[in-house]
């Protein structure tokens, strides 16, 4: 056992000391990259290819012909469309599920300049579907974490991680020096944020969502001026959805769960529409007007028809946009991913989870409890507080009463859910048919299941 | 027998859990005035076809699903795979076999 943990602690200092190597080669060599890509790549003002105007092979180092031939064999791409891919700037919001996969093809393809935004830390619970976090980068800025290994990836484009919270004061300066931008973030005011943002800066906003077994992915905000002068405008996010959805009614992936590789396969499409707009595909081929529904339950992949941009839009409209405003007051929602707290209850129906802990095990005194777990089938079955039923929310609309004749059997009941916001829900409704003296005897845990593996069953599992 | 109308409504992104998971579903509707025969309408649109999915199919939250007398925020609504709003919104008149869809849209990432 000594020889484990020698081992250990001799390895992480060697890791330590490889990053501090590898932070000193990278700084030295951007130093170098920012003074030769102006000459190498920055082709137009070059006067070897002003000589030779129509021949744009000659644009390309050696280095960048050999290390991105397999997409340059490609009619579609060829040495034009690395040129341009070589030279884009593109801007991916949320470091996550969507964000990891769309910015390793992005640094795969060769785009010139990445720059990731995320305020979050990497935490376990994300390293199934965030692939660019290691299980080393537990608790680090996932900015950084993602830039690093991009780097790996590709040690010849430049990186920028940005390891804050978008709002309406940094966002416009941040996105001005991008292309445009991925909107890989996870709630509803980034969102509308990132879409009033890219209507005012006129640049494409190619959006991913995934939750669960389904993703969606549309181009939004999509401009073309022909040769004629003559404007092509996609709709935008505010044209298709002017209004954001209750909260109530708003997924998230540490509530509701997601499969790795829904948004890693949304995130990877976000990618390749990415690359297409850079050099030059339009509408006619991007997903702009157009919205893919992903359904992995069923394999299926559809592309429905959205409506066009609405004259009348807010953000994009004739008199519309122009300026950025509370994005979390507009939505009502905050500017993260969603863990409410809902206060449904009075203080007298919530107990805590030592109050509990101390119920449940003076029975002979407080009388006999009834734990009922509302959380799904499958959270019941990943842990669950011994002695506890499950009657899953979801399913109350069919067995309400079967439960509250249960609740008869004993001298108590105490709902209990995840983190103390469904079991309320569920309790309301029980109390809403319960007769006024028996109140006092329905109750739910503060704080859920996180709650009791804090204060009083450390072996509980936090999810 | 008076004739029925069959079309197909299908729920995604979500919004299956409000109707008891079914993510698609045929139903024959019966003749509008014997569903509803104070309606204005002669024939089914997707505002009569809101109000017989809220009493025949709806199993969960109403708010979750519906706001005034149109789909709450935040919900796609797709007659045959174009967005209702290329069609006339709720004024649009089904046609049998119709495919309309009801997509909750997601914001996870
Ligand atoms: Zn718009």
């Amino acid at each position: 056992m000594d020889r484990v943990s020698v081992l250990e602690t001799e390895i992480s200092e060697l890791r330590r000391i490889l990053k501090e190597k590898e932070n000193e080669l990278q700084e030295l060599k951007s130093l170098i990259s920012d003074q030769q890509s102006s000459k190498e790549l920055n082709n137009h003002s070059q006067p070897i290819s002003d000589a030779s105007k129509s021949s744009v092979d000659a644009c390309l180092p050696k280095w960048a012909i050999e290390r991105y031939s397999r997409q340059i064999l490609l009619s579609d791409i060829g040495v034009e469309g690395q040129v341009k891919i070589c030279s884009a700037k593109v801007l991916i919001v949320g470091a996550g599920g969507l964000g990891c996969p769309a910015a390793m093809y992005l640094a795969g393809a060769g785009i010139g300049e990445i720059g990731i935004v995320d305020y979050d830390a990497v935490d376990l619970t994300n390293v199934h579907r965030q692939l660019l976090h290691h299980e080393s980068n537990e608790n680090t800025s996932k900015a950084f974490s993602a830039a690093e290994s991009l780097r790996c990836i590709n040690s010849k484009i430049k990186i920028t991680p940005y390891n804050v919270q978008l709002d309406s004061k940094n966002a416009q300066q941040i996105a001005s020096a991008y292309d445009l931008v991925l909107d890989c973030s996870d709630n509803v005011p980034t969102r509308y944020l990132l879409n009033d943002l890219c209507v005012m800066l006129k640049i494409p906003l190619i959006s991913g969502s995934a939750l669960k077994m389904e993703g969606q992915l549309t181009i939004y905000g999509y401009r073309r001026q022909d040769h004629h002068q003559e404007t092509y405008i996609g709709p935008c996010y505010r044209c298709v959805f002017p209004t954001p959805p209750p909260p109530a009614a708003v997924g998230s992936c540490s509530a509701h769960g997601v499969a790795g590789p829904v948004p890693g396969t949304v995130g990877t499409l976000q990618a390749l529409e990415a690359i297409k707009y850079v050099i030059g595909r339009t509408e006619r081929h991007l997903l702009v007007g157009r919205m893919l529904l992903f359904d992995g339950e069923d394999a299926t992949f559809r592309a429905v028809k959205l409506r066009p941009r609405r004259p009348a839009c807010v953000a994009c409209g004739d008199r519309g946009g122009g300026r950025l405003i509370d994005y979390e007051q507009f939505c009502n929602a905050p500017a993260k991913e969603k863990d409410l707290d809902l206060e449904v209850l009075p203080p007298e129906n919530r107990v805590s989870a030592n109050e509990l802990n101390v119920m449940m095990n003076n029975e002979e005194r407080g009388g006999r409890h009834l734990v009922v777990d509302v959380r799904n089938e499958q959270e019941y079955a990943m842990c669950h507080i011994q002695g506890s039923v499950n009657y899953p929310v979801e399913n109350l609309h069919r067995n309400l009463e079967e439960l509250i004749e249960k609740t008869k059997e004993f001298d108590g009941v105490v709902f209990v859910c995840r983190r103390g916001n469904d079991s309320q829900v569920v309790a309301k409704k029980v109390l809403d048919v319960t007769d006024k003296e028996r109140w006092s005897k329905v109750k739910d845990l503060v704080g859920g299941l996180h709650s009791w593996s804090k204060n009083v069953d450390p072996d509980f599992p936090v999810y | 027998m008076a004739e029925t109308l069959t079309v197909e409504v299908m729920f995604g992104g979500g919004a299956e859990l409000l109707f008891n998971k079914v993510k698609r579903k045929e139903i024959a509707l019966p003749p509008l005035k014997t569903f509803l025969p104070d309606s204005q309408n002669q024939n089914w649109t997707l505002k009569e076809l809101l109000i017989w999915l809220k009493d025949n199919l709806l199993v969960e939250r109403e708010e979750l699903f519906l706001k005034d007398d149109s789909v709450r925020p935040g919900i796609l609504v797709l007659i045959n795979e174009e967005d209702w709003e290329l069609h006339g919104q709720l004024n649009y008149e089904l046609k049998e076999n119709d495919k309309i869809m009801f997509i909750s849209t997601l914001h996870g990432g």
